[in-house]
């Protein structure tokens, strides 16, 4: 139950079967399940690899069909559990007694657990790199150094859920469960050029997810293209209709019904399928110009727009510009109100139940700091950095210009998002804008305002995957950049994904090792999860049609 | 000490410093090392109803201390005291302190009564095996989360609406953040920002023992009441270890916090007092301060009289009686004015006390203060309380102790101290008890049962008296021998309220006498006498009061007479008018060896001080007239 011995850090890797041991570099793995040995594989329908900071426990021997004819053979001794780590020294020899619903609920429809992905430290970080199990990464998909080995050349996998992005491109899981707190599904995905899915809050239940964020943290899924998430979600018996009774954030039966009647795609009938051009011809889509900023790569600006152009041009989308104004306060609102709940949330590391207790520390008396110094000792710096950052902005000094403020801003942004989208937010009020507030580049489409949108479309992440190497040597602050167009979604609650988008290699082939796709982001009003799902899914098949390189 | 209204207090007060190991935590060692002191109380404040007599001591009554550290520092203390020429001044003479005025505010924090934790379904216990309630989230078990147990909405609600607080329509909980083994969490669940209740007002009485200077009654404003969770339990080990019990970690507490506008130390106990009879009376918590159920932390400033403002307040925490709430504010008090006196400032800070000690001490400093980083628990929604809950517990409530005070002094004749302690004892239970017994014994009598209409008459206030002093001093003897009554809340003990009823009835009807009476209820509690069987018992043992004739008790009288010219003597005197007073002494006397001549438990001591009267006034008188 609590952590079982000394830590072993060093030693987080549990079972590694030769099949993987050629991918060593990627370290996508911190633990892996045993290969099914066995030929009668039960009813399994895909392979799920889980971030390991999602609790995990043995399956329940599953009771095998056996006929009268076959001798009885004893039950195979059950596999040992995997760890639950979050990539973290504190939880290195940490076995959950319990399970994540998600888990539960991916085993009933199929899956088989392969193994718990590696992660930046408790999901804080942007390239996988902050873990005790060391950095995750990724090899070019493309290029002249594609499926390398040399270290020199491999590329940050993005974070934090980069091990479950690289598990899935490289075909170890079909499915991989990621958690996204500001980014952390989206941006590996993009990274990775896989499809990363980020629900909108409190429709996949969060218990047994080891907490970063409570109020922005969600379960994400990756995987390889669209279709497989979007079956899970929103296919018959999907996943958006279960409420789970101890996750006190997971919306009511009723709550998912109300928000559901104001929604396409949830019904019986599977609207939305069809041919690409009947799912796209008339879906609005908007491009909010708070996204182009100095920083976004030429490459990645281009392929945006040029997708943008497609989808009007040959599929009958509108595309139209809307003006998000708030965005730009996004970022940093998200890094006080992550941290801080974050600092929180981790006080319970401290030594006395999970990880090594400082045996030199004074003892709690007057004067003594008893847990000091197992915190200092079993946290990485990224999770230092993140907890100290935490602990200023709640302090009663700092608290009102920092933490409250940042929800100050939070309402802004989602009230940036009610105001473009066509859609009302059903979990709020319906609010009404005032036209002067408004951006004047903002084209008026009638005197009542500007255009309403079904979609925002915009990059997931400003830059390509970058070499590992780099990332290594960036400041932090740079690392919390990556994240500028994930937050603003995340803050509000709503869902997103982002599906690979093919850019042009550089005309000069300065970056032959590059990769080969960026990540193309869209983001819906709350709750409009099976359209946003569906019309991915759609573009994403443009992509595929359009792609330069193929 | 009339002012001082509980047998709790009372028993403080006036067995002096030992009693103090009274308030010590644990049922266990309450009542031992008072029990000889108490047996004496009891028998000096017994109501003229009381027919009890002197009870025997018990057997070791050897006044002698038994080699307790504590008590053994308290002796030592009092000698040094005792050495340095300062004695000790009763608290009641230490209210003010002239040229200054003292400011105290109170928090108060009490367990509610639940079956569920504050945020899993844990059950709550007292004393079940440690750690045998633990839920996921309760032991802070990464990615187990909260889930809020609506049930205890009802007994914080009522705690509120008996405080006079308005209860607010939406409260949130915040995660109040500091390191301690016995926080799981890190943090620990409680209401800052939007507590559940605010607003509220505590008027108390002289009755209730506030200080004679605030008159006959003051009234206390509270500010709020909010919800939050209990820590761990930390049972300290030989050899600097620490075991925690996890089984607390989560019950779920109110935290009231007053107005700093109380000026007494007598009356800052006294509102500790109130608050948990007023929880107890609405059925809000469970234990009571001496079983840690409820525990305060008072602040306390002073200030030269007449200045404005406030002075600079500390904070003493965890004090767990009554009367240590009062002695350490009076410590603190004086602690403050001597620092003030010699020039000094009072530095903000928190201070302990321990009990028995006469002063208090430094815990940790404002450089030392936590800043609690509070923060909204971002995985709980608010709480909604709903108009309607609130007006049906407000309903449903019954009566609030100064109502049912009034009701019991009165509509039935009870004197205040034994009301007050009917309802103070066994966590409330006894209240319940007498009422039972009382409505048994009306219903024997044949008289309107319901408590409250036939108990205006004359003869009603007499049953209920009498069922008054059972339940308490009767039964209270049977505890100085024995544990404990077993008392439930509900109000049944090893002595069944039918069973007494039925001796009461027995002895009201004169069917049997007081002794008799005594000896069934001590019968009754051992089991000697079955459930039910009181009559059966006294048919058996021949125990009916089959009192003597009137020529029986004339022929004694002359035997007892006989010899007692000098005792007579005196009658004569009176009648010849030479003493004023008729020498009822001389006559109870007569009386008394007449009883212990006779056959008791045919006797009646009325009757037979009628008969021997009579018989002095017109059979020896005229005797010894004639022998003149």
């Amino acid at each position: 139950m609590s952590a079982r011995g000394r830590p072993r850090s060093l030693r987080l890797r549990h079972v590694c079967p030769s099949r993987w041991q050629q991918r060593r570099l990627l370290n996508h793995f911190i633990s892996k399940a045993p290969e099914p040995t066995d030929e009668p594989t039960p009813a399994f329908s895909f392979t799920l690899a889980v971030k390991d900071n999602i609790a995990t426990t043995t399956p329940p021997a599953s009771t095998p069909t056996t006929t009268p004819t076959t001798t009885p053979t004893p039950p195979p001794p059950s596999p040992p559990p995997l760890p639950t780590t979050c990539a973290s020294p504190f939880l290195a020899a940490y076995h959950s007694p319990f399970e994540a619903t998600i888990v539960t609920q991916l085993r009933a429809r199929g899956a088989r657990l392969v193994g718990k992905t590696n992660l930046d430290e408790f999901g804080m970080g942007s390239h996988s790199t902050f873990s005790a199990a060391g950095a995750a990464a990724q090899t070019p998909a493309a290029g002249a150094a594609a499926g390398t080995q040399d270290p020199a050349v491999r590329l940050s996998a993005g974070g934090s859920s980069g091990g479950s992005a690289v598990a899935v491109a490289d075909g170890a899981a079909d499915v991989a469960l990621g958690t996204d707190t500001g980014g952390s599904v989206r941006l590996p995905a993009a990274y990775c050029g896989v499809v990363g899915f980020k629900p909108s809050y409190g429709m996949l239940s969060r218990f047994g997810v080891v907490p970063y964020a409570n109020s922005l943290d969600t379960v994400g899924l990756l995987a390889r293209g669209v279709g497989r998430i979007r079956e899970l979600v929103v296919g018959p018996g999907g996943l958006w209709s279960e409420h789970d009774a101890r996750d006190p954030t997971s919306l009511s039966e009723a709550a998912r019904r109300r928000c559901a009647r104001g929604r396409e795609g949830y019904a019986a009938g599977r609207a939305g399928e069809g041919p690409v051009g009947g799912v796209l011809r008339g879906v609005r889509f908007g491009m909010p110009l708070e996204y182009n900023i100095a920083e976004l790569d030429p490459r990645i600006r281009d392929a945006w727009a040029a997708t943008a152009k497609r989808l009007q041009d040959e599929f009958g989308a509108r595309v139209v510009p809307v003006s998000l104004p708030t965005t730009r306060h996004a970022l940093a609102a998200y890094y006080v109100i992550a941290p801080a709940e974050a600092s929180s949330n981790l006080a319970k590391y401290d030594g006395v139940r999970y990880g090594a207790r400082d045996e030199d520390a004074a003892s709690d008396a007057a004067g003594g700091v008893l847990y000091a110094g197992s915190r200092g000792r079993g946290f990485g710096d990224e999770v230092k950095r993140r907890i100290l950052l935490g602990s200023y902005t709640l302090s009663s000094e700092a608290m009102d210009n920092y933490f409250i403020q940042a929800q100050r801003v939070r309402r802004l942004v989602r009230r940036d998002f009610n105001r473009v989208f066509a859609l009302d937010n059903p979990l709020h009020e319906r609010e009404t804008f005032e036209l002067s507030e408004l951006d004047e580049s903002i084209a008026m489409e009638d005197k009542w305002g500007p255009e309403e949108v079904d979609f925002l479309l915009c990059p997931t992440a400003p830059t390509l995957a970058p070499k590992l190497e780099r990332v290594l040597n960036q400041t932090p602050v740079d690392a919390y950049m990556n994240d500028v167009f994930t937050v603003p979604a995340s803050l509000a609650g709503l869902p997103a994904i982002s599906i690979p988008m093919p850019v042009a290699s550089n005309a000069a082939g300065a970056m032959p090792e590059g990769p080969g796709t960026a990540g193309l982001q869209l983001i819906g009003q709350y709750w409009d999860d099976a359209r946003l799902l569906s019309v991915a899914g759609a573009v994403s098949k443009t992509l595929q049609a359009a792609d330069p390189g193929r | 000490m009339g002012r001082i209204p509980t047998a709790e207090l009372g028993r403080y007060l006036l067995t002096g410093q030992l009693g103090r190991q009274g308030c010590l935590r644990g049922a266990g060692g309450r009542r031992f090392p008072t029990r000889h002191f108490a047996s004496q109380i009891e028998t000096s404040t017994s109501t003229s109803t009381s027919t009890s007599t002197s009870t025997a001591l018990p057997p070791n009554a050897d006044p002698a201390p038994p080699p307790t550290p504590l008590r053994k520092q308290l002796k030592e203390q009092a000698r040094s005291l005792k050495a340095s020429g300062k004695t000790k001044t009763k608290n009641a003479d230490n209210q003010t302190v002239a040229g200054w005025e003292l400011t105290v505010g109170i928090e108060i924090h009490a367990q509610l009564n639940t079956a569920r934790k504050l945020f899993s379904a844990a059950a709550t216990s007292v004393n079940d095996a440690a750690n045998s309630h633990v839920a996921l989230f309760d032991a802070a078990m990464p990615g187990a989360q909260p889930l809020f147990q609506p049930a205890t909405l009802i007994p914080a609600v009522r705690a509120a609406l008996a405080l006079g607080c308005t209860v607010q329509r939406v409260s949130r909980f915040d995660r109040k953040h500091y390191f301690h083994w016995d926080q799981p969490a890190g943090y620990q669940i409680t209401q800052y920002h939007a507590p559940l209740a605010r607003g509220g007002r505590v008027v108390l009485r002289a009755r209730d023992g506030i200080a004679g200077e605030d008159g006959a009654a003051v009234a206390v404003a509270i500010r709020q009441l909010q919800l939050e969770q209990d820590t761990a339990k930390t049972t300290a080990q030989p050899g600097g270890a620490h075991w925690l019990d996890l089984n607390r970690v989560g019950l779920p507490l109110v935290e009231i916090i007053t107005a700093p506008e109380i000026r007494h130390p007598a009356t800052a106990a006294a509102l500790v007092r109130k608050v948990q009879m007023l929880l107890r009376s609405v059925d809000a918590c469970v234990l009571g301060m001496e079983a840690g159920g409820l525990r305060a932390d008072v602040n306390v400033s002073v200030r030269r009289a007449g200045e404005g403002g406030l002075g600079t307040r500390t904070e003493i925490k965890n004090l767990s009686s009554f009367r240590a709430v009062e002695d350490a504010v009076i410590a603190e008090r004086d602690r403050q004015i001597a620092v003030l006196e010699a020039g000094g400032t009072v530095a903000g800070e928190t201070r302990g006390w321990s009990l028995g000690s006469t002063e208090t001490r430094r815990l940790r400093g404002k450089e030392g203060e936590v800043d609690y980083r509070y923060m909204p628990d971002p995985d709980l929604g608010p709480v909604v309380v709903g108009d309607d809950l609130v007006r049906h517990l407000g309903a449903s409530m019954g009566a609030l102790p100064d109502a049912e005070l009034d009701q019991l002094v009165d509509g039935h004749g009870l004197s205040a101290k034994d009301a007050l302690s009917l309802m103070l004892l066994d966590d409330g239970a006894r209240i319940q008890y007498f009422y039972k017994v009382l409505d048994a014994v009306e219903a024997r009598l044949g008289c309107a049962g319901d408590g409250t209409g036939g108990c205006q008459t004359q003869a009603g206030q007499r049953h209920a008296l009498l069922a008054a002093n059972w339940c308490l001093h009767e039964l209270g003897k049977l505890t100085e021998i024995s544990s404990d009554l077993g008392m439930t809340p509900d109000g049944e003990c090893h002595v069944p309220s039918g069973d007494l009823a039925a001796i009461l009835g027995h002895l009201h009807q004169r069917e049997i006498t007081a002794k008799v009476a005594k000896d069934l209820l001590w019968g009754v509690f051992r089991g000697d006498v079955a459930a039910g069987g009181v009559t059966q018992a006294i048919e058996t043992g021949g125990l009916w009061f089959r009192e003597l004739s009137e020529q029986e008790y004339a022929a004694l009288a002359d035997r007892v007479a006989h010899g007692e010219a000098k005792v007579l003597g005196d009658f004569l005197r009176f009648k010849q008018g030479r003493t004023k007073a008729y020498p009822q002494g001389k006559l109870m006397f007569l009386v008394g060896k007449m009883m212990r001549a006779g056959p008791e438990q045919q006797m009646d001591p009325a009757s037979a001080e009628k008969v021997m009267r009579s018989r002095i006034e017109q059979v020896y008188v005229p005797g010894l007239e004639a022998e003149a």
